[in-house]
């Protein structure tokens, strides 16, 4: 709400007759924004009536990953050459030969991150 | 607790976020005051009903909390559902209020002349067209009565009045100038130049 009386007030009526109406009116707005309401427990009072917070019950998430698991058998069994097909290249990838180099790369590529990530955290603004 | 001085954006993402009822009892504490002061105005001074429909107020603005857009201000968007509360309140009590109105109008006239003969300058004078201004108001549309509220008491502009009262400018301006037209009638002892009125 505005606090300067000169502004977005609305207009006073065009025929002065009603101007000692609109400073009577804006009188008793200006002592109506001014009065305070002491709070006198208003606010713990509807504190305690507010709803109870929602809270999950202990079934819920038990129940979820059952029917995520449900629904994940039946997408495999629905297609099993896919599941083949997955499960056949995770043991190629696994059998897959790996050369010294790349062990080496792998191990630099892990220090320079975790290095980064350690100075990024510690960082000094 | 929130601290008094965060942001009512702030503390709306609490509770709308994490359901941080600290954070609401914080806006409560803030905005109680003009929303109270607000519906004693509209209920002509029924200090009971004020409180129950600002309780009401403020249960609607928790729940809904997520609906807010901020397409106006918080206290913008409570006054509304305050307003609303109100009149929906006075739709359903509008046979019991038409009713004791008619006795309240009487009495009203009586101490509207009365005012006129004895008040003197100054203070005295000012409190006494207080009064009576609060009697006259009572007599007013719940529409025309929210409507003069929320632009001088409230101090809006006419659009976030017709933004509180869900209703279109042009609405908000024939309230307002019909309740003053009822109003500078009820009022006439007290206009200094009865003459121009005339």
């Amino acid at each position: 709400m505005n606090t300067d009386p000169t502004i977005n007030t609305p207009a006073p009526a065009a025929n002065g007759d009603s101007d000692w109406l609109d400073a009577a009116l804006a009188a008793d707005g200006r002592s109506h924004r001014e009065a305070y309401i002491d709070d006198s427990g208003f606010t713990a009072r509807l504190t305690t009536a507010l709803p109870a917070p929602a809270t999950l019950p202990a079934w819920r998430k038990p129940a979820l990953s059952a029917l995520w698991a449900a629904a994940g058998l039946g997408v495999a069994l629905a297609l099993p050459t896919a599941a083949t097909d997955v499960a056949r290249e995770l043991f190629r990838l696994a059998a897959h030969p790996v050369s010294l180099l790349e062990i080496v790369a792998a191990i630099a590529v892990l220090g320079a991150i975790s290095w980064g990530g350690a100075a990024y955290v510690l960082r000094q603004d | 607790m929130a601290p008094p001085g965060v942001a009512d954006a702030e503390l709306i993402a609490r509770v709308v976020v994490h359901d941080d009822r600290h954070a609401f009892a914080e806006l409560v504490r803030r905005y109680q005051s003009p929303i109270r002061a607000t519906l004693r105005r509209m209920t002509a001074g029924n200090h009971a009903l004020a409180d129950d429909l600002a309780q009401e107020t403020f249960l609607l603005a928790y729940r809904n909390l997520k609906s807010f857009r901020h397409e106006a201000r918080f206290p913008t968007w409570l006054h509304r559902i305050a307003t609303n509360a109100f009149l929906a309140d006075a739709r359903k009590r509008k046979e019991e209020l038409l009713g004791d109105r008619d006795g309240d109008v009487a009495d009203e006239d009586d101490d509207a002349d009365g005012a006129s003969d004895g008040a003197g300058e100054g203070h005295e004078r000012a409190a006494s067209l207080k009064l009576d201004l609060e009697r006259a108001m009572a007599t007013l549309s719940e529409a025309e009565r929210a409507a003069i509220i929320q632009c001088y008491h409230n101090d809006l502009t006419h659009e976030e009045a017709a933004y509180v009262l869900n209703c279109p400018v042009g609405t908000v301006k024939t309230h307002v100038l019909r309740a003053k037209q009822k109003l500078k009638l009820r009022l006439a002892a007290w206009n200094p130049e009865p003459d121009a009125a005339a």
